[in-house]
């Protein structure tokens, strides 16, 4: 497994930013980084899955006067354009739900905005 | 028929039950009808009677949702306070269930593969 | 009327997402030719489900490839492998529909009066077609990556929704709440799908279930489906989003909510007994499904007796219903593998959990339409404040009994019938379970004990003197769901044996599923 770290090293960075986003949707606190650690676990998804597609020597998957040799998946380069979609879509939502949050509360910190517990 | 479940030990007709609720119902009936023919409502009969007391206004007398079931709460006070301290309301907290809920249930998914 | 069924799945999700296209453009017109669209869209839809259901019962599952020449056409020139995205309705997702489509009439119904004089109705219109297009999508669809769009498009809709009352400070919290909790959960599945595609190359439901060998990377790809899925429907220790959230969102859309998370729970299920089947570890997962949903049935109830909102305390109390039917799925999953268990009780135990489904989107949301009435009679959800109210609001007040009375489990009601089929089957699995059962049960009457007489007896108060009964139309989508329950409570052998047992025997055989789109391979 060691020996061909540097042909999965884009896995081990898609992990990487997984736990980077997860780190930051724990520990911080302002609304803004919350938004942001979402938006980078859609980033590390993407990296993931735009990975799993690469062959070596692939070239890019249209039949059209193709060269020779491997092509690298389609289905997972769709897969990444529709996440992209969908996180611009989370992100304008969540982004414009933040405004509301700090005109009502006139604070961004997750604990001090809280209104509802127990 | 249309109204039973039954399989196994289980048998449950929803139909004989109301039978039976009316059957109760009608005893019910039977034994209102042996009480007092004499009620005249608006009179001193029908009002609140509080030992003589001034009886206050409707609202200060309404007794309020949150004072139900006092003694339950009292009685668990240690399982509420155990209890309610987790439910914070930050969306930190429930990133953090999640995480732990997923590594508890892989942690147990893998410790019983090794035992098998 | 034929070809109408043949295509009738695709119909079922198209028209939704149609009129919500069109709502906006008609509301500008005219206010009537818009209730009217949105209204005749979904009481089509129903029909077609409706036709639908009738259709999978009697002929089998019903496959649907988009963009093939001929709906069938799963796997073109004789290949081994399903191309295009198939939607495949067999009698579980029917099931799911036949709720979706009542619900979501009555959630439709009820919001004619309930947002009536409110600025931006286009909009609202607009996102609730959106998120009925978006469940019914998530229901019927037989591949994951689908699934997955399907689930992003209810909760980016129904996130909207539930932060709908700009004014109020908590409904953009729960909004917040409900769209990050969405957006990590969805997350979470893809990368599960990622996993899955990236060992077995394809991204359909059957074809994956034909392939899977149940090895480490698949094991971690159970472990994220099955956790996020849970969160999604609000199984304890992850279920803190949901009171804040169905207690401030308007009470329609909340009806609305309650059935994504149903749909959350059938692709919980889909992914246990269908995507894995019977390879998977069903002692390990089952018990791990069953530990989640005692802690919902307890904790959720223990919760919900303190609260003195009443929405809230209407939320915590979805909590424990939730750990009802998880507590049935776990037991059914438990004993999939053991052949004489499973008929003798494991069958009746997913029964009961798939009848407690429907049971469960009909008596919460009568019980949050009526809560709703209410809160729009008198402003306020607290009980504190409460009082007095049964005199003027008589028909809110009996409807508010019916409802809690199904979901405590008292006879004759419909929660009576699928409680005691999941009392007596979990009970042969391990008695502790039916016990603990029923005494959350005994406390959830005495939660809706406490709501009824905090809001309805007792002297009428000064201060609601003059408030009137709930509007016309608002009483009339709560009967509609009030008929609904003491129908299914009076012939629950017409529902079990109709649509219950075909769900549940769907569920427990993966070869049909996998046949449907693979062709039956011997």
């Amino acid at each position: 497994m060691m020996e061909n770290l540097p042909g999965n090293f884009p896995f081990v960075a898609a992990v990487l930013l997984m736990g980077v986003a997860l780190y930051i949707l724990i520990f911080r606190r302002n609304l803004i980084k919350i938004v942001m650690g979402i938006a980078i676990l859609s980033s590390s998804v993407n990296l993931f899955l735009v990975t799993l597609g690469y062959r070596a020597g692939g070239v890019a998957p249209i039949y059209t006067e193709a060269p020779e040799g491997p092509m690298v998946l389609p289905v997972v380069q769709a897969l990444t354009l529709t996440n992209i979609v969908i996180a611009v879509a989370t992100s304008a939502l969540i982004l414009s739900l933040v405004i509301r949050i700090y005109r009502h509360t006139g604070t961004l910190d997750s604990e001090k905005s809280r209104r509802m517990k127990g | 028929m249309t109204s039973i479940i039954e399989s196994g030990y289980e048998f449950w007709n929803p139909i004989i039950w109301l039978i039976a609720f009316a059957v109760v119902m009608v005893i019910v009936y039977f034994f209102r009808r042996q009480g007092q023919e004499k009620y005249k409502k608006g009179e001193a009969q029908a009002q609140i009677f509080l030992c003589g007391e001034e009886v206050p206004e409707a609202e200060q007398r309404q007794v309020r949702g949150g004072n139900a079931y006092w003694g339950f709460f009292e009685t668990l006070k240690e399982y509420y306070g155990g209890i309610i301290r987790p439910h914070t309301g930050i969306v930190n907290d429930y990133v953090i269930w999640f995480i732990a809920v997923m590594a508890v249930s892989a942690v147990v998914l893998f410790i019983v593969e090794l035992a098998k | 009327m034929a070809t109408l069924i043949e295509h009738s799945s695709i119909l079922i999700i198209a028209i939704p997402l149609l009129a919500a296209f069109l709502t906006p453009l008609i509301g500008m017109a005219s206010k009537k030719a818009r209730n009217v669209l949105v209204m005749a869209s979904l009481a089509f839809v129903a029909l077609l489900v409706f036709a639908l259901a009738r259709d999978v019962i009697l002929n089998g599952i019903h496959v649907y490839t988009l963009g093939a020449a001929s709906p069938g056409l799963t796997t073109p020139g004789g290949g081994v492998a399903p191309v295009r995205i198939i939607l495949e309705v067999d009698a579980i997702s029917i099931f799911m529909g036949i709720t979706v489509a009542l619900v979501s009439l009555v959630a439709a119904i009820y919001s004619l009066s309930a947002m009536k004089g409110e600025t931006g109705q286009n909009r609202f219109y607009t996102l609730l077609l959106l998120m009925v297009g978006g469940i019914f999508g998530m229901v019927f669809t037989g591949d994951l990556f689908n699934l997955f769009v399907f689930l992003e498009i209810t909760s980016i809709s129904g996130a909207a929704l539930i932060a709908f009352r700009t004014r109020s400070a908590d409904s953009q919290e729960g909004g917040f709440k409900y769209i990050v909790v969405s957006a990590v959960a969805s997350l979470m599945v893809l990368f599960a799908i990622g996993l899955l595609y990236a060992q077995y190359n394809s991204l359909n439901i059957g074809a994956l279930a034909a392939a899977m060998q149940y090895t480490m990377l698949d094991k971690i790809a159970l472990v994220i489906l099955i956790s996020a899925f849970a969160m999604k429907l609000g199984g304890v220790p992850m279920h803190m989003w949901l009171s804040d959230t169905y207690s401030v969102a308007p009470v329609s859309i909340t009806v609305l909510l309650i059935t994504a998370s149903q749909a959350s729970m059938y692709a919980l299920t889909r992914t246990c007994f269908t995507l894995y089947g019977v390879t998977l570890d069903s002692a390990a997962v089952g018990w791990i499904i069953i530990a989640i949903g005692i802690l919902s049935m307890f904790i959720g109830v223990t919760m919900a007796v303190r609260q003195t909102d009443i929405t809230r305390l209407i939320a915590y109390n979805c909590v424990c219903e939730s750990g009802f039917m998880l507590v049935g799925l776990g037991v059914g999953l438990a004993v999939l593998a053991n052949p004489e268990a499973l008929a003798a009780y494991g069958i009746t135990a997913i029964s009961g959990a798939i009848f407690h489904m429907i049971n469960h989107a009909l008596f919460e949301g009568l019980l949050f339409l009526a809560a709703g009435a209410i809160f729009y009679r008198i402003g306020t959800r607290d009980l504190n404040q409460m009082g007095g109210l049964g005199h003027t609001m008589k028909f809110t007040a009996i409807l508010f009994l019916l409802g809690a009375l199904a979901s405590s489990g008292i006879p004759p009601f419909n929660g009576f019938a699928s409680k005691i089929l999941i009392y007596q089957s979990v009970y042969q699995f391990n008695p502790i379970l039916t016990i603990i059962g029923i005494l959350v049960s005994i406390i959830t009457l005495a939660v809706f004990m406490k709501a009824f007489f905090a809001a309805f007896t007792g002297a009428s108060l000064p201060q609601y003197k003059g408030t009137k009964e709930a509007p016309k139309t608002m009483i009339a989508a709560m009967t509609i769901l009030a008929v609904i329950i003491i129908f299914f409570g009076l012939f629950p052998g017409l529902i079990l044996d109709g649509i219950v047992r075909p769900a549940a025997d769907a569920l427990v055989d993966q070869s049909p599923y996998i046949n449907a789109i693979m062709g039956a391979i011997p």
